[in-house]
């Protein structure tokens, strides 16, 4: 795979004229991001905002974001990846079977229309939601669409951006690697990181029930994930640390409430092109900071004897 | 009980209503009428045997749930189109293919109408226990 070739989203509001939404639905999900960095503004190198620009979405049913696109391109569930291969393909002048393209709902014209049109924008950003990463294929289509971002700089600039969820996010990932190296799935019970997907995953650790307590800050998985990870969740001593009472709240052993950061709270937010954005709180929160809590429960911790194993020989021995 | 088992791809997707409902609180009844409502194409609606308004069970590999369905004429036919929440998780996979990350969009489920007496919402997830 050739990396993540992306920008800030600044950069995207001032040059990009051809932005490819792929699997998102920005409409409803992230609603100012159209108007606020991708679609309407006026940038430096497009004075004339949204016409200056031409949209592209890409998706497998007509959702309210198609309306502000200027081309809509409909496939069948589960044919991105082969979609994304072909565009690769395509952009390299190589040759493609029409009847392969067809079975992803599509037809080669249509992508060599997207291809031609891709090869003539002066700056391309492409943004990529969990229509693409969460279905089948997952990764390996974000890595597609990556390495078309990438390989389209062989003709033009082109960007790539993953269309991030809910509130910070990234800063968890960015802080993740710059601490240990690694955005997510992070064992640390050996003294140094380990990463591996699918073994220390939160939701496979979850589901296969390996862990014994879970401390969960700022997520609802009582909410949206797998059943047998939100059973295992109840059957372990589970802490929350959330402003409000959630799923995840009712089947756990503790719920300490905390003051909502960017509300009544500071911190670092980090935006989904990755830059840190400091949060200055509006109003004061009877209840304690996120940050205060942690802090605490650490402190608490610390107090306590070190947890030391002891072998039964050498117990036996001092008995 | 059972009039036609259909058989469709259930999308889990995010709505800017559900989004402000997050913010008020999970527990409002807005809330759960949005994560208990799916859409699906007037077509698949009358292959089902059901109507906009009413109720049906959907069944995938792991679990089953009864939602309220309501016609959705921009859902492609074939296609079940729901918001995510507590009902999905008990349709949702568990393995994550050694990515990380469930497969939360594009599950295989079938469909059946109930009696309208069934409350929205509720579930019935399938042997959880002998699985793992």
């Amino acid at each position: 795979m050739g990396g993540k070739v992306s920008c800030t989203l600044g950069e995207v509001t001032n040059r990009a004229d051809f932005i490819i939404f792929w699997g998102g639905n920005p409409a409803e999900c992230h609603p100012r991001h159209f108007t606020k960095y991708s679609l309407t503004p006026k940038g430096r190198f497009v004075p004339d905002g949204r016409k200056g620009r031409t949209a592209v979405l890409v998706d497998i049913r007509e959702t309210p974001s198609a309306k502000a696109a200027d081309i809509f391109l409909q496939l069948r569930p589960s044919k991105d990846f082969e979609v994304l291969t072909t565009l690769r393909a395509l952009i390299k002048d190589q040759r493609v079977d029409p009847a392969a393209v067809a079975e992803t709902g599509l037809t080669l014209e249509q992508l060599q229309d997207l291809v031609d049109r891709m090869k003539k924008a002066r700056f391309g950003a492409m943004f990529f939601g969990m229509g693409l990463s969460m279905t089948r294929g997952k990764h390996m289509n974000s890595g597609a669409l990556l390495n078309l971002a990438a390989e389209m700089n062989a003709f033009t600039k082109f960007v790539c951006m993953p269309m991030r969820g809910h509130g910070n996010v990234t800063g968890a990932d960015v802080v993740l690697r710059y601490t240990t190296g690694y955005p997510f799935g992070v064992n640390l019970s050996r003294g140094y990181p380990r990463y591996n997907p699918g073994e220390f995953s939160t939701v496979d650790l979850l589901v296969r029930g390996d862990n014994d307590a879970a401390f969960i800050l700022g997520a609802d998985p009582g909410a949206t994930m797998p059943q047998p990870a939100i059973e295992h969740l109840a059957s372990i001593p589970t802490i929350v640390l959330d402003p409000k009472v959630t799923h995840t709240s009712r089947l756990s052993r503790v719920h300490i409430t905390t003051a909502v950061t960017g509300v009544s709270a500071p911190g670092t937010a980090y935006r989904m092109d990755e830059i840190p954005l400091p949060l200055a709180p509006a109003l004061r929160s009877p209840y304690p900071t996120d940050e205060e809590v942690v802090r605490r429960i650490r402190r608490a911790v610390a107090r306590r004897p070190a947890w030391q194993p002891v072998d039964e020989n050498v117990r036996s021995a001092i008995a | 009980m059972t009039r036609e088992t259909k058989r469709l791809l259930m999308n889990a997707v995010r709505t800017t209503k559900q989004g402000q409902q997050i913010n008020v609180g999970k527990d409002g009844a807005e809330y759960r009428e949005i994560v208990e409502t799916l859409g699906m194409h007037p077509e698949d609606l009358k292959a089902v045997g059901a109507v906009s308004g009413g109720r049906v069970r959907v069944r995938s590999e792991y679990g089953e749930v009864t939602f309220k369905c309501v016609e959705a004429k921009k859902a492609p036919q074939g296609m079940i189109v729901v918001p995510y929440g507590p009902p999905t998780c008990h349709l949702m996979g568990r393995y994550t293919d050694g990515t990380g990350m469930p497969t939360s969009k594009g599950w295989e489920v079938e469909v059946e109408p109930v009696a309208s007496e069934t409350p929205a919402g509720e579930a019935a997830a399938i042997d959880t226990a002998a699985r793992r």
